[in-house]
């Protein structure tokens, strides 16, 4: 059997994120809400998306924007939610180590939760051929440029959608969708449950900063829990 | 002006990080403690932002039953776990939602 060529990967690639988009395209609708809430144009909501294109970055900012935060605590807080990407990266480097760096900067520039989770089972199940980040790039373009519309969406029509629909809940459930496959081993889970409590109890810290405390005290937990199973 | 100071903050600081190992480093030269608390990260981040979500919507914690976001969202955990798709947590959540407040505003 041949290998599969590019366009055949590519279009494997955006097949596989049909499903995800029905929970993106809703995500990426309250993201532009929020940023309109929070007191941004609707080119700077635009901007934000387009060029960090990452919906939790993107909320986390636009709550600090809302509130007239120093741009300093606004940048460190988008920068520790997007801490994980750190460990996508540092996943995919191995498989994308051939590759020149316009391909590396691309690939990485429109890398997410869902198309790193993608690219991560494909990379993991297929036989090894040539083509394969085609299949990543696939997934990721149709991320993207969905991604944008629906924001835009959110930017334009955002204010008229009654509170009652409770639509911010959809990025709520979003993340679950995220968190359960995240949880697979006992220190995950320990990790994810002090997280929790601590994001709770440190909930009245100024600028959000429960988020990374409670982020920074799961790791510890995990490691923890990790290390006490090895002893 | 500050605005869009941080827009361009937050944005290189998502591409600084995305690339940090596709584009710049060497995973395999950092220490082994820094590649093992990575692993943790997902987790940690991720209830970190579904806690308050769920259990914080009213601006103090609420662990009671009679709280319809917690109880959508543990449903749409048990749908994720056994279905295993973004679609079926937000629908399965959504319309949980939905069920509950118009439940409660009924019978509450």
């Amino acid at each position: 059997m041949p290998d599969a060529s590019p366009r055949s990967e590519f279009l494997d690639g955006c097949r596989e994120m049909l499903p995800v988009l029905l929970g993106t395209i809703p995500f990426g609708f309250v993201a532009g809400v929020a940023a309109i809430a929070a007191g941004m144009t609707a080119v700077q909501g635009v901007a934000l998306s387009m060029f960090s294109f990452s919906g939790i970055a993107q909320l986390v900012a636009s709550q600090l924007i809302a509130i007239h935060s120093p741009v300093v605590v606004t940048v460190g807080a988008a920068f520790v939610v997007s801490l994980r990407f750190l460990m996508y990266s540092a996943a995919m480097a191995p498989h994308l180590a051939h590759l020149d760096w316009r391909w590396r900067a691309g690939l990485s520039f429109l890398m997410t939760d869902q198309s790193f989770a993608a690219a991560a089972r494909h990379y993991g199940e297929s036989r090894p051929h040539a083509h394969r980040h085609w299949y990543f790039l696939g997934a990721a373009i149709t991320l993207y440029l969905s991604w944008q519309a629906s924001v835009v969406l959110g930017v334009v029509a955002g204010a008229q959608v009654p509170e009652a629909w409770s639509l911010d809940f959809a990025v709520v459930l979003a993340f679950i969708a995220l968190l359960v496959p995240a949880v697979r081993t006992r220190a995950d889970l320990a990790a994810a449950i002090v997280a929790a409590a601590i994001a709770l109890v440190a909930a009245g810290l100024p600028y959000r900063l429960a988020l990374v405390v409670a982020s920074l005290g799961g790791i510890g937990a995990g490691l923890a829990i990790e290390a006490g199973r090895r002893r | 002006m500050s605005v869009w100071i941080a827009i361009a903050g937050v944005s290189f600081s998502t591409f600084f990080l995305r690339a940090s190992f596709m584009l710049f480093a060497d995973p395999h030269r950092f220490p082994h403690w820094f590649r093992h608390a990575l692993k943790f990260v997902p987790a940690a981040v991720l209830a970190a932002i579904v806690a308050p979500g769920l259990l914080m919507a009213g601006g103090t914690p609420d662990l009671s039953l009679a709280n319809p976001r917690l109880v959508a969202g543990l449903i749409a955990m048990v749908a994720t776990f056994y279905l295993r798709n973004t679609f079926a947590a937000v629908a399965t959540g959504m319309a949980a939602l939905w069920a509950l407040q118009w439940a409660f505003g009924h019978f509450g």
